[in-house]
């Protein structure tokens, strides 16, 4: 009797942890999401910056005003946020896999416990 | 100086394709739980593209609204009068002091000044750009369109089979 219950005790935990990965994982999903999308962006705008000539006028929006900026200047800062966008979502990839890693380990303990608490129940049905 | 925006953020938001084609054949063999995620996962591969199709053809009228303002515009002389909207409601009057040049806004906040016609290229480009993206998305989501009408159907038709028995 006792072991049941501590067994149903430690599906509950296993699966309100479940849930908070699943919810972890989902929450990264938006964030790459968003990251893909600036990404294009970034890249659209540096194709764009690539076609200028040399005496192109540059303007940079910073809150309400527009700031004349130099080509190359911009051209860098561009490449330089595509880098680290790229970069985060190498490391958004890594996190999301190894969440999903621990989900599929969570998914299938809670399996095991699953089956063992029908063995159980099953046995005392018979009993 | 006139402002020429065109954007087209989150049109081009990454759709990943449901590149697996799984035939009728592949899905009768399938358990039932099986049948049912890959319906429900390619009905949601349906949506989303046909969300990022309705954002394409947005930002596509958009520009080529901008296109058109460009043409009319350019169509000015200096000097001319006209109003400038404020809000939607509210003008001020105002003559163009620039015929020439536009800005253009290529997004994340940079601006690019343009003359008349190359403003015009530019939204030309990404209408084509845009365009092309638009074929290339129709074909996935037809496709993916057919994977989940099969699954549909062939869940239906198992649903049918096993209703009778139980």
């Amino acid at each position: 009797m006792g072991s049941l219950r501590e067994l149903q005790h430690e599906l509950e935990t296993k699966t309100n942890d479940l849930s908070k990965l699943q919810k972890e994982i989902a929450k990264n999903h938006q964030v790459r999401k968003k990251y893909t999308i600036q990404l294009g962006e970034n890249e659209l705008v540096l194709k764009e910056l690539d076609m200028l000539n040399e005496d192109a006028n540059v303007f940079k929006l910073i809150g309400p005003v527009l700031v004349k900026q130099d080509l190359a200047e911009a051209n860098a800062n561009v490449r330089k946020r595509i880098d680290y966008i790229s970069a985060e979502l190498k490391r958004l990839d890594g996190t999301i896999q190894d969440l999903e890693e621990k989900q599929n380990g969570k998914n299938e303990s809670i399996m095991k416990l699953q089956q063992r608490i029908h063995t159980l129940q099953a046995g005392k049905a018979k009993a | 100086m006139a402002k020429e925006s065109c954007e087209d953020r989150g049109a081009m938001a990454a759709s990943k394709g449901g590149g697996a084609v799984v035939r009728v054949a592949e899905m009768e063999k399938m358990s039932l739980e099986h049948l049912k995620s890959l319906k429900e996962q390619s009905d949601l591969e349906v949506n989303l593209l046909q969300d990022s199709l309705n954002n394409i053809r947005t930002a596509t009228a958009r520009l080529e609204i901008a296109s058109n303002a460009l043409q009319d515009l350019s169509l000015r002389p200096q000097g001319k009068k006209m109003l400038v909207p404020l809000t939607a409601s509210l003008y001020v009057p105002g003559t163009l002091e620039d015929a020439d040049n536009v800005l253009v806004d290529v997004g994340t906040g940079y601006f690019i000044e343009k003359t008349m016609s190359e403003g015009r290229d530019y939204c030309e480009r990404k209408i084509n750009l845009l365009k092309s993206n638009f074929d290339q998305l129709i074909e996935v989501a037809s496709k993916t369109k057919s994977v989940a009408d099969e699954a549909g159907m062939v869940l239906q038709a198992r649903l049918r089979q096993a209703g009778p028995v139980s």
